[in-house]
């Protein structure tokens, strides 16, 4: 006996079951012909040999039926048959089948989409090899360079090599660079020429050992070796990702063989990744990874290579089998004692033999990969993933009220069912079925809903600029996450009123047509949920109002700068070949400054290091009188003259820089008014003077001036101490050039790139934005959650609202004949009417004061979210507390009114 | 005469028996045969006949062909397939293992 066989010809006989029907019945008539006949002959009449043979022969049907169920495929029968009858009992009431699967499709949609991002963001592992044994060293969270002694998050070049040879758990180490390097090179073509324009390129430093620790292998050409790493400045090769292969080189085959430069560097490209392959930081994806030995040729020229204490690495490593993750981090932890202690030039005084006590290097898994958007948006997408949670439980009350109404109806044809022998439990079978089916088109239509709301979600995340590269697109996990609450969708609303529909008293409902317990009227279930849903949206429309007014709050802060009408650009100067100090970058940030403010529509203009939110330098001041103290972290911004009118930060005292101040009189710097206050003697800074750094550092400034306090990275940050020194005093790195401007932005900032091309053709313009958008884009999760969970609230509102409507056209419809004796008995239209309304009132108040508590525990979890506003606050609670009363009544009203039309002598009729 | 019912478990090792003696027969001629070469004791239920053969259907071990039969009315006949072949065997095997432990407990309680 084959399996195989057996199973084709099960599935063969599906598709012929009419066919054999027929014949069984044809042969079982044959047989009892010939019995007949036999029967006959042994000389009985023709109606006693029929019979006879007929007694003889037994119950045709039922063999006919036992014959039929060898076959086995009862159960797929049973369910096709359910199935067909159920879409065709859905086609009967199309208004009810319309509102369950646009309920359905949106609570579905919802969880599916919101889920698709937080997949993306949290859960989805690297696509690499064995992901869940590497280890990172450090939180991770880190961006940027530091000569911090004993710093565990980020570690220097030399560090990383003495950790590779000397460790005993990893079986391979690798480092790479915290920061993307944006800069813009040239793509040269087969010939050698280079492209007439720069294009801007992502550039990630890593270490020769990254992807063979990965274990990524190129789709062409070859991956990085450790020997590309193991001497400076002499391995000009670069990998490159498919996205950029297909984009900026348009899939050329003959990939191996270009080169591009960067700086005054000629680079060859060696190989190109997986398609699948991203990096290794979730929402960044490097166009193009070049080896650390490399890092001074690549703008914009980092020098660290061989500095013991110049911290800007992330180290990762795979473990070896067999140890454990408390090995690794005690023998991690004691090299890193050892290493740092065996530099040569490393400081081992008592202040910093301290640290190093105290210093302990976790281990944190890197199997999801790094993340910046992690930190930012795992909370607000954990919340919005339970608020859309709770829409969809709103949108199964609704269909569970639906179903169980219809079932009353129905109530005469189940009886009769049930009457004539059907099994209640195959009855239920059949509802459910009835549920799956209705469940499983909403959720194909969620899935539909979801794939366009997710282009929509990841624009919200990217704060209005390019997408952030997040692959947000369906995948298996996301079907089966789907499928999985589709199939418990389907059970929560489907099953109770299976069960009830079922629990008839037969005689009664053949009778008259109804269940005695479905009269609506007196049905607690129903009620139940819809209290439940009033309750849920109660919940779900306070959270709301609390995020709104913590995001109106938030836009209103002060931010210490005019952020209106100032254009912000980069211009990347170290791509276009200028060095530190270079004089020429000097005179053309002066050239470029006054040729930008005789624009008109420019009011000011000026470069310097930062703005709001472009990353900070900070460091260590020393104030003569003042107690010396290393936890200082002095943020400097080394600005033009006109700094202050662009951003129109007032000066509290003192003058700003002017022509008096060159590169040879007195170095001059504006302290922020926090830092005047705390790190001055008596709070006086005006006139004294400071040493940025160690205090036997020759650069001593003299304070002149008192700026206001200004928002420095983020707007909820306390006062910042922030000093502003003149780049014309020889200091370096101006990125941003920003202008306060009047009248159109869109000509303004072509006038300017236009101006500034006029004076240096090469210089690539960069990151063009307005300040207000920059601020803006500072909150966007806070956006995010606020926009989101009011759209899903509102949601829930009209879910809930269709619910009740639902509930009361259904209510009045049971109550008919009762209205018409009512009426018969002297009640008015108007106290019919209310007393509908009553009905409702009373079920949104229950449901209020249950909502209510339930909405204070919540949000309990959600202050430290909120800005300005508590999580008790009494305004969000009547707003949303007087929307539900008002979409309440709105929703009984028609069927209040129906209730007031009715017609006593109809109604009578009706008994 | 009331004839006894078929042991349970030996019905399939009739039918193919039946089968391997006379080759090709529709259900009726099944039910007869059986009868009469058993001499009128076994008396096969056509309510387990029709279900019998087409679990043998189901397994492969018959084939089903529509025929003529004598009184030119239209019946579908049975024949052997190869696993219908080796199932009688294997069948006959059970069935003897089963008698002869039957025979050694009665022989040996008297």
């Amino acid at each position: 006996m084959s399996l195989p066989g057996e199973i084709k010809r099960r599935i063969q006989m599906l598709f012929h079951r009419d066919q054999l029907n027929r014949d069984l019945e044809e042969e079982m008539r044959l047989h009892l012909d010939l019995r007949r006949q036999q029967q006959i002959d042994r000389g009985l009449t023709e109606s006693a040999a029929a019979r006879t043979a007929h007694l003889k022969f037994g119950n045709i049907t039922r063999i006919k039926e036992k014959s039929l169920m060898t076959w086995g495929s009862e159960t797929l029968e049973c369910f096709l048959q359910d199935a067909l009858y159920g879409i065709r009992a859905m086609l009967r009431s199309p208004a009810l089948t319309l509102v369950a699967l646009l309920s359905l499709a949106l609570g579905i949609g919802a969880n599916t989409a919101i889920f698709s991002l937080l997949d993306a963001v949290l859960l989805r592992s690297l696509p690499v090899k064995d992901p869940h044994q590497l280890l990172l060293m450090g939180t991770g969270d880190w961006n940027g360079t530091s000569d911090a002694f004993a710093l565990t998050d980020a570690y220097s070049y030399p560090f990383y090599r003495q950790f590779q040879q000397k460790n005993a758990v990893f079986s391979s180490t690798a480092a790479i660079f915290s920061m993307l390097n944006q800069a813009h090179g040239f793509v040269l073509d087969p010939t050698g020429r280079a492209s007439i324009e720069a294009e801007p390129m992502n550039i990630q430093l890593v270490s020769g050992t990254y992807f063979e620790t990965l274990g990524v292998e190129a789709q062409h050409g070859r991956v990085f070796t450790d020997a590309d790493d193991n001497s400076e400045g002499d391995h000009p090769v670069a990998v490159i990702s498919n996205a950029w292969w297909k984009r900026n080189l348009a899939s050329d085959p003959s990939v191996l063989s270009r080169r591009l430069k960067l700086g005054d560097t000629v680079f060859t490209i060696v190989g190109v990744v997986p398609p699948e392959f991203f990096g290794t930081k979730v929402g960044e994806a490097p166009d193009i990874w070049i080896p650390l030995s490399m890092m001074k040729s690549v703008p914009p020229h980092w020098a660290g290579y061989k500095d013991n204490f110049s911290e800007s690495l992330l180290l990762f490593g795979r473990l070896k089998s067999g140890v454990s993750s408390q090995q690794a981090t005690a023998n991690v932890n004691l090299l890193f004692q050892q290493i740092l202690r065996s530099f040569p030039n490393a400081k081992l005084n008592q202040e910093n033999l301290e640290k190093l006590a105290k210093a302990h290097v976790p281990l944190t898994s890197m199997a999801t990969g790094l993340s910046d958007l992690r930190g930012q948006f795992s909370e607000p997408l954990q919340i919005l993933m339970a608020v859309v949670a709770l829409v969809l439980l709103i949108a199964c009350a609704n269909i569970a009220n639906l179903l169980l109404a219809r079932s009353t109806a129905r109530a005469r044809e189940l009886a009769v069912r049930q009457a004539l022998g059907a099994q209640r439990g195959r009855i239920i079978r059949q509802l459910l079925t009835e549920s799956l089916i209705l469940a499983l088109t909403g959720g194909a239509l969620g899935i539909v809903l979801a794939s366009a709301a997710n282009r929509l979600l990841l624009h919200m995340v990217s704060g209005g600029l390019d997408n952030i590269p997040l692959d947000v697109s369906l995948n298996i996990r996301l079907l089966l996450f789907t499928f999985v609450v589709t199939i418990a969708t389907a059970l929560i609303f489907g099953t109770i009123p299976a069960f009830r529909a079922t629990r008839l008293q037969l005689t009664d409902t053949l009778k008259s047509g109804r269940s005695p317990q479905g009269v609506g009227a007196r049905n607690p279930l129903a009620r139940i949920l819809v209290i439940s849903q009033v309750a849920l949206s109660l919940v779900l429309m306070v959270g709301a109002g609390l995020f709104l007014r913590s995001l109106i709050n938030l836009t209103n802060i002060d931010t210490g700068f005019n952020k209106e009408n100032v254009l912000r650009l980069r211009i990347d100067f170290s791509s276009a070949g200028f060095k530190n100090d270079d004089p020429r970058q000097t005179a053309l940030y002066n050239t470029i400054t006054e040729r930008v403010s005789a624009l008109p529509g420019v009011k000011a203009s000026s470069f310097s290091s930062f703005t709001f939110r472009e990353g900070s330098w900070n460091g260590y001041i020393n104030v003569p009188g003042m107690p010396v103290n290393h936890d200082i972290d002095v943020k400097h911004n080394i600005i033009g003259a006109g700094y202050f009118a662009t951003m129109q930060i007032p000066l509290i005292a003192g003058r700003g820089f002017d022509s008096t101040d060159t590169a040879t009189s007195q170095r001059v710097a504006i302290v922020s008014e926090h830092m005047a206050r705390t790190l001055f003697p008596n709070g006086q800074a005006l006139g004294r003077s400071y040493h940025i750094g160690d205090p036997k550092s020759p650069y001593e400034q003299q304070v002149i001036g008192i700026a206001r306090d200004v928002k420095f990275d983020d707007l909820t940050e306390n006062p910042e101490d922030i000093d502003y020194l003149p780049f014309f005093q020889g200091n370096c790195c101006l990125n941003s050039f920003e202008l306060r401007y009047t009248g159109n932005t869109g000509s303004i900032s072509t006038a300017v790139q236009q101006t500034i091309h006029s004076i240096d053709r090469t210089l690539p313009i960069s990151g063009i934005t307005t300040l207000d958008d920059e601020v803006a884009r500072s909150i966007t999760n806070q956006r995010l959650v606020a926009q989101l969970s009011t759209f899903f609230g509102l949601l829930a509102v009209f879910l809930y609202s269709i619910g009740i409507y639902g509930l009361m056209s259904y209510v009045v419809s049971r109550r008919t004949n009762e209205i018409g004796i009512r009426m018969a008995l002297g009640a008015a239209r108007s106290n019919v009417r209310s007393l509908i309304l009553r009905e409702i009132a009373l079920l949104v108040a229950i449901g209020i004061a249950i909502g209510i508590p339930a909405a204070l525990t919540a949000d309990r979890y959600v202050t430290h979210m909120l800005f300005g506003v508590k999580s008790t606050d009494p305004a969000a609670l009547l707003a949303a507390v007087a929307l539900l009363l008002t979409v309440a009544v709105c929703a009984g009203y028609f069927p209040a009114r129906r209730a007031a039309r009715v017609d006593p002598m109809e109604a009578l009729r009706y008994e | 005469m009331s004839r006894d019912e078929i042991p349970p478990g030996t019905l399939y090792l009739l039918i193919l028996k039946t089968l391997a003696v006379r080759g090709v027969l529709h259900g009726c001629e099944f039910a007869e045969s059986i009868q009469h070469h058993s001499e009128d004791i076994l008396q096969v239920e056509e309510g387990s006949l029709y279900p019998a053969l087409q679990r043998m259907l189901v397994k492969g071990w018959v084939a089903a062909e529509w025929g003529v039969t004598a009184g030119n009315r239209r019946a579908r006949y049975f024949t052997f397939t190869a696993d219908g072949r080796k199932q009688l065997a294997v069948e006959l095997n059970k069935f003897e293992r089963i008698m002869a432990a039957v025979n050694r407990v009665i022989l040996t309680s008297q």
